[in-house]
């Protein structure tokens, strides 16, 4: 143990006291007291120096014979195992305290059966509980956020855990008592002791800052979608006053003529009453231009209906309509027959319409030929049953092979002043829908193809 | 009138009934240029901001094939320029939409009353024509030098001709072009653009 022989021994090269690191010799003197006092003296730990100077733990205890003064039996443990042991659980436990504060992950174990719940230090720190506080479902409780209580009650979650016994993974909120949140993310492993009790092994991450910036991000990207809405509206100012201005003007015009009818002698009120009649229609008309714009200028978080792409497209050809015919684009759109609605957010994928459509346009603006612009809808191909797909199909400058799937970066552009963000939006939009957006060169003459395909509501 | 939306057309026209006046509307300018023009004073409704040939491009065709109607601009735009350029070429009111009906109803007439004027004028023109084709060459030859100022005797001594017979062509021109005096047949011969010395 300490690494000396019985001839060391014997030639008295070791001394006792020499063994014996001089911060413990205090403890040895005390050991040496309480022996003389009571014959005994309790095991204690201690060190010992080995021969090469190295340290060695043990566990000393001894005794003296009854009736003797000075012979007894004293057993030095080694204790090198027992303490690399220990060393090596205080690090493991050490890497776990500091594994669970870095990854904002707590755990805890709850026995079904005797509702005994343990929880981590940093379990504790999550739930801004004092370390160490007997924890019980009902403190629990009065920190869960109220909503999510309820949705635990009503599903019942905790008589389910408890009868079933399956791992189960849930998320939930915190409410703090200064009534800041907290988004957590929680998996339990079911395991059984070796009595069959059920008890839960599970860890419980904190997940409030990656929620928050998702829910940042989202709002980004919600924000600059609007954005470029609201330049894509910009750019189309003009033509869109002028479809204001049309209907509005008409509906001063028949007024002043309705007014002039009247005033006739005798009156002419057959028509009048026509006029009366336009008037209504084009008042629709102008609200109904009116709506469109403010559909798409309106800025909130997407949503998700079913919807008549048909329709959609509509409106957006309806809204373009000026513009297309001033730069002598003409348009047609083809709808497959019994198309299935789509599941989106009408404004979306409104946006996502109308930049194929403008895009289309500005393809064709230097072209000579024939500028004729499709929008199709149909059943896709590969997957009629579960998806829609729509093409806007231009005879402009087309695209080289090289740029196909470029043109969907953001910040790249070909148009002069453009802002390279329309494309790389619609993408996003399209695939936040569970569809997929890309481009082909046509095979058939000039011009470019975009499809995009949508699933269809259920 | 020609505006290529069917709404602006129809509502124009009901507004133009209304004032007991009769429209015809046309979707393109093209379509206008097609059209047979009626003979009786009128005048054209133009949209600046058409697909295809603009109200401007219309301006420009009809001038060029010496058709001549008073145009009213209306426009949805506020476009100075191109105002500018249309009443350069001779537009007798612009109007920008929305605008007031008695504007509009105000121009109508104005233009109207022009194109009659217009008409009568040239009505008179081709009537004073038709008079100086019926002069003889020899009258003709008189006339000019009697617009240009010069007396019997000096038109006599130009022609080698004697006073007598210069008087006796001149009582024949005066009654031919229905002049009552030497004065009024200098204005009809501005009017003919016949030229003197």
């Amino acid at each position: 143990m300490v690494q000396y022989d019985r001839e060391d021994l014997a030639s008295g090269r070791v001394r006792w006291t020499d063994l014996t690191p001089s911060e413990w010799r205090n403890r040895d003197e005390r050991g040496i007291a309480e022996l003389k006092e009571t014959g005994i003296f309790q095991p204690f730990e201690k060190e010992y120096f080995r021969k090469d100077g190295s340290r060695v733990p043990v566990l000393l205890g001894g005794a003296l014979f009854e009736g003797r003064s000075n012979e007894g039996v004293a057993f030095v443990l080694d204790l090198s195992e027992q303490k690399r042991t220990e060393r090596a659980l205080q690090r493991s436990e050490a890497f776990l305290a500091e594994g669970q504060r870095l990854s904002s992950t707590g755990t805890f174990s709850w026995r079904v059966a005797t509702d005994e719940i343990t929880w981590s230090a940093q379990l504790y720190r999550i739930y801004e509980l004092e370390i160490g506080v007997p924890v019980t479902l009902e403190l629990i409780r009065t920190r869960v956020h109220p909503e999510d209580i309820s949705l635990i009650e009503k599903m019942k979650m905790v008589d389910q855990a408890r009868a079933a016994g399956n791992d189960f993974e849930w998320q939930y909120r915190l409410m703090m008592p200064d009534q800041s949140i907290k988004y957590l993310y929680a998996v339990a492993h079911a395991t059984r002791d070796e009595n069959g009790q059920l008890e839960y092994i599970a860890a419980i991450q904190d997940v409030t800052a990656a929620r928050l910036s998702e829910e940042a991000l989202g709002k980004i990207r919600s924000d600059l979608a609007h954005a470029t809405r609201v330049m894509t509206m910009g750019e189309m100012v003009s033509s869109i006053s002028h479809e204001i201005n049309q209907p509005l003007g008409s509906i001063a015009n028949y007024g002043n003529a309705a007014r002039r009818f009247l005033a006739a002698e005798p009156k002419r009120l057959q028509e009048v009453d026509q006029a009366l009649a336009k008037m209504v229609t084009e008042a629709d008309r102008a609200s109904a231009v009116i709506s469109g714009i403010r559909a798409l200028s309106r800025k909130s978080q997407p949503e998700r209906v079913a919807l008549h792409i048909e329709e959609l497209i509509d409106e957006v050809l309806a809204l373009v309509h000026r513009e297309l015919v001033s730069r002598q684009v003409v348009v047609r759109a083809e709808f497959g027959e019994e198309l299935p609605l789509v599941r989106g957010d009408r404004v979306e994928l409104q946006q996502v319409l109308l930049n194929l459509v403008t895009n289309g346009a500005d393809a064709m603006s230097s072209s000579s030929g024939s500028r004729a612009l499709l929008v199709r809808a149909e059943r896709s191909e590969q997957e009629p049953d579960s998806f829609v797909d729509v093409c806007v199909q231009d005879s402009g400058i087309g695209i080289h092979a090289g740029e196909l799937d470029r043109i969907f970066t953001a910040f790249y552009t070909t148009k002069p002043a453009g802002m390279g963000l329309g494309l790389a939006i619609s993408r996003t939009i399209v695939e936040a829908h569970g569809g997929r957006l890309w481009a082909e060169a046509n095979n058939d003459g000039p011009g470019a193809t975009f499809h995009f395909t949508l699933p269809a509501a259920a | 009138m020609v505006d290529d939306d069917a709404a602006m057309r129809h509502s124009t026209q009901c507004l133009i009934r209304s004032i007991g006046l009769r429209a015809e509307t046309f979707a393109s300018a093209q379509q206008f240029l097609k059209y047979k023009r009626p003979d009786e004073p009128s005048c054209l409704v133009l949209d600046m901001r058409m697909p295809g040939l603009s109200g401007l491009d219309l301006q420009k065709e009809l001038a060029e094939a010496g058709v001549e109607i008073p145009i009213i601009f209306v426009t949805a735009h506020g476009d100075i320029p191109m105002s500018v350029q249309a009443m350069k070429a001779g537009a007798i009111e612009f109007l920008t939409k929305p605008y007031r009906d008695q504007d509009l109803v105000d121009a109508l007439h104005d233009a109207l009353k022009r194109d009659e004027a217009a008409r009568t004028e040239q009505t008179k023109l081709r009537d004073l024509r038709r008079r100086f084709d019926s002069l003889t060459p020899r009258e003709r030859e008189v006339m000019g030098l009697v617009v240009s100022g010069l007396l019997n005797k000096q038109i006599a001594g130009e022609l080698g001709s004697t006073e007598q017979t210069v008087k006796f062509h001149r009582g024949h021109i005066m009654r031919k072009m229905q002049a009552v005096s030497l004065a009024d047949l200098v204005r009809m011969a501005a009017s003919l653009s016949i030229p003197h010395r």
